[in-house]
């Protein structure tokens, strides 16, 4: 068992026709991650890469039993594509869009969170538990499978951190990517919340950035119930105030947003901090 | 996007909330209009106007006229002011605080209010925060009248019919506007009722496409308002629409993720270097953003090498190697160029770039420090 996922889950996917959800398909499908079905409006009757694809995600559940789903739709119809989802039934979604306007996130998630589906992201890779199933976009060959659980809320710093862990001989039970924000279906606490609970998963990695107060809540769960090793790092030490660096959560504006106060917040809670990716490896060996 | 205030205000006018009698100075004609004395306030996206001297009171006409002239020619905080907002003033009993939010870690609306509003909400909030009450709202279920109530208990008002009519009006323009603040501040007490004295409002870009006319003017509006002193990297990012900021050092630098692009600035500050600029290319940029974004780098003078490091989830490679090699087919080495490649298609790349005497590395450690050396080197 690893967390959300595991090899034997029937993901389905929405936006499957499109460029980035095509392609995406097939390399999940070559990893293993059992694609059951597909949804893009008007695409009806046609297939990817062998999956049926269907207009409705009700048509795809009359002929499918589906455990999980990951979308490729577009901002605009994101909204309607993850309540489509919610209202099948579909207890996990991956939203791995960018963009969405925060007043239809707002309503994904609470909308999931009265129906018990749960979301990741958006604006997210996904998450991939190596050599066993990938509901996302990682590039798999930079990670490895072990027991070290990754969760990060940049896609690339995840890519980054797990090459190098992989590279020294340490393997991951899953890495998950909550998203850029600033809103969050799952937040890194629930992320972990599941790593604690995860008896395959033996240490963790949380990798964060400036901006929000996110790491914060994160350090308080850390404090009260995490008995795993946590190793922290945070990017953006040198950003300057007030400037948005890519992700629309990064943007340095409260004293809570500050990588010092995050650092500060995680130390003290008993995180091992390391300054820089290539001391991952080094701290997990020791610790 | 950040309305300017008189932008602000006339929506919170169009909804109902009252606001001071108020022009735009253009002309001395426009003063007649107002009964003085009247308060001049120089229209900027920024706070703090009030400490730059920015908001001035005017007794008479010629005066009014005269501050005008002055203010247009100042700036706050480097923005220009592109225009001033002429207000009669108000008697003023007591200031309040109104705003309407989104709480991104509740991942909900929420609601704030104070008695002591004005400008020193943010001490406030810091040192007296018991003096700011705060309700949460459910996304779904919109605005109770019970929190409306509860909100004029804490602030002491006397009469509720007003404050109410204000804080739903204020939760509709939230809701309507796809905003991710509406503020009002101070919400004045006046023997004439509520007015609202100042608004900031921030709408969410990515929201845009919802409201298209609305952004087009409001932009048109504000298009004296962009900061001053733009450089021409800033201005050739903001034209091919790449993510760039500018800093302070002399390592320019591209990355094709935000996270490792931050990480990236702290690694060249730990190697004893400076990053000139932030430029992240996202997700799903080919061959052509590639290009596009050295353009944009090598043109701020203050970059002696760039710094590029992929490592490609979405992106791939081959095309990161071809973006690379169509800007040195126009610009040459002009810069030296120091170049982290991983990822999909990585091969493909690397070997591309080899062709023309590029060696990629593996190790993002590895191209930083190779980078922070070479500005060291005398050219």
């Amino acid at each position: 068992m690893t967390i959300l996922i595991d090899r034997n889950s029937r993901v389905l996917i929405q936006g499957i026709t499109g460029a980035v959800g095509s392609f995406q398909t097939r390399v999940m499908k070559d990893y293993g991650t059992r694609i059951v079905a597909g949804v893009t409006p008007g695409k009806g009757g046609t297939e990817v890469y062998g999956v049926p694809v269907y207009n409705f995600v009700e048509e795809a559940l009359q002929e499918h039993e589906v455990d999980a789903a990951i979308s490729f739709v577009p901002a605009r119809f994101a909204k309607d594509a993850a309540l489509e989802c919610i209202d099948g039934g579909i207890r996990f979604l991956v939203v791995t869009t960018e963009g969405i306007p925060d007043q239809d996130v707002m309503t994904i998630i609470n909308y999931a969170a009265s129906k018990e589906s749960i979301i990741l992201g958006p604006d997210t890779p996904g998450l991939i538990s190596p050599g066993k199933c990938k509901l996302g976009v990682h590039p798999d060959r930079m990670f490895a499978k072990g027991r070290v659980g990754v969760l990060s809320r940049s896609g690339s710093l995840s890519y980054e951190v797990g090459r190098l862990l992989t590279e020294s001989g340490i393997g991951q039970s899953t890495v998950v990517g909550i998203g850029g924000g600033p809103l969050w279906g799952l937040s890194q606490r629930a992320i972990l919340k599941m790593f604690h609970d995860d008896p395959e998963t033996e240490a963790v990695v949380l990798l964060g950035e400036v901006g929000g107060a996110t790491e914060q809540e994160a350090a308080a769960y850390i404090e009260k119930y995490m008995t795993k090793p946590v190793v922290s790092l945070i990017v953006g030490r040198t950003a300057p105030r007030g400037a948005q660096m890519g992700h629309a959560g990064a943007i340095i504006e409260g004293e809570e947003g500050t990588a010092e106060s995050k650092i500060q917040a995680l130390r003290s809670a008993g995180c091992l901090i390391a300054q820089s990716p290539s001391e991952i490896p080094t701290i997990i060996k020791k610790g | 996007m950040r309305l300017l205030e008189f932008q602000a205000k006339r929506l919170l006018s169009r909804y109902g909330i009252p606001i001071p009698k108020s022009v735009l100075v253009r002309s001395p004609d426009d003063l007649r209009k107002l009964s003085f004395p009247v308060v001049l306030k120089g229209q900027v996206p920024v706070g703090g106007r009030g400490k730059a001297g920015a908001i001035r009171l005017a007794a008479q006409p010629e005066e009014a006229m005269a501050i005008t002239a002055e203010l247009l020619n100042s700036s706050v905080k480097g923005y220009p002011v592109s225009a001033v907002l002429a207000e009669e003033q108000v008697e003023v009993k007591q200031e309040l605080y109104l705003a309407v939010l989104i709480d991104h870690l509740v991942g909900q609306p929420l609601i704030m209010a104070s008695a002591t509003g004005g400008v020193d909400i943010e001490e406030t909030a810091r040192k007296s925060p018991e003096k700011i009450v705060t309700k949460h709202l459910n996304h779904f279920a919109g605005l109770p009248d019970y929190v409306v109530r509860h909100l004029a208990k804490h602030t002491g008002l006397k009469k509720l019919e007003d404050f109410r009519r204000i804080v739903n009006q204020v939760y509709q323009i939230f809701r309507n506007y796809d905003a991710t603040l509406v503020e009002v501040n101070p919400l004045a007490l006046t023997p004439n009722g509520l007015v609202a004295l100042d608004a900031k409002i921030l709408l969410d870009d990515k929201a845009a496409y919802r409201h298209q006319d609305l952004f087009a003017r409001l932009q048109e509006e504000q298009k004296g308002s962009a900061k001053s002193g733009k450089t021409s990297a800033e201005q050739l990012a903001a034209e091919k629409g790449v993510t760039y900021v500018t800093l302070n050092g002399n390592v320019g630098m591209i990355s094709d993720g935000a996270g490792t692009g931050m990480l990236t600035l702290d690694l060249i500050q730990d190697a004893g270097g400076r990053a000139a600029n932030f430029c992240e290319l996202g997700g799903l940029a080919g061959a052509e953003s590639m290009r596009q974004a050295l353009e944009v780098v090598q043109a701020n003078p203050r970059a002696k090498v760039i710094l590029i490091g992929l490592i490609g989830g979405l992106t791939r490679m081959d095309e990161m190697a071809d973006g690379i090699i169509s800007y040195l087919e126009q610009h040459g080495k002009s810069r030296p160029l120091a170049v982290r490649m991983c990822g999909t298609k990585e091969e493909i790349g690397k070997a591309k770039l080899h062709m023309v005497g590029i060696e990629a590395v593996d190790d993002l450690e590895t191209a930083v420090n190779t980078a922070v050396k070479l500005v060291r080197e005398p050219s």
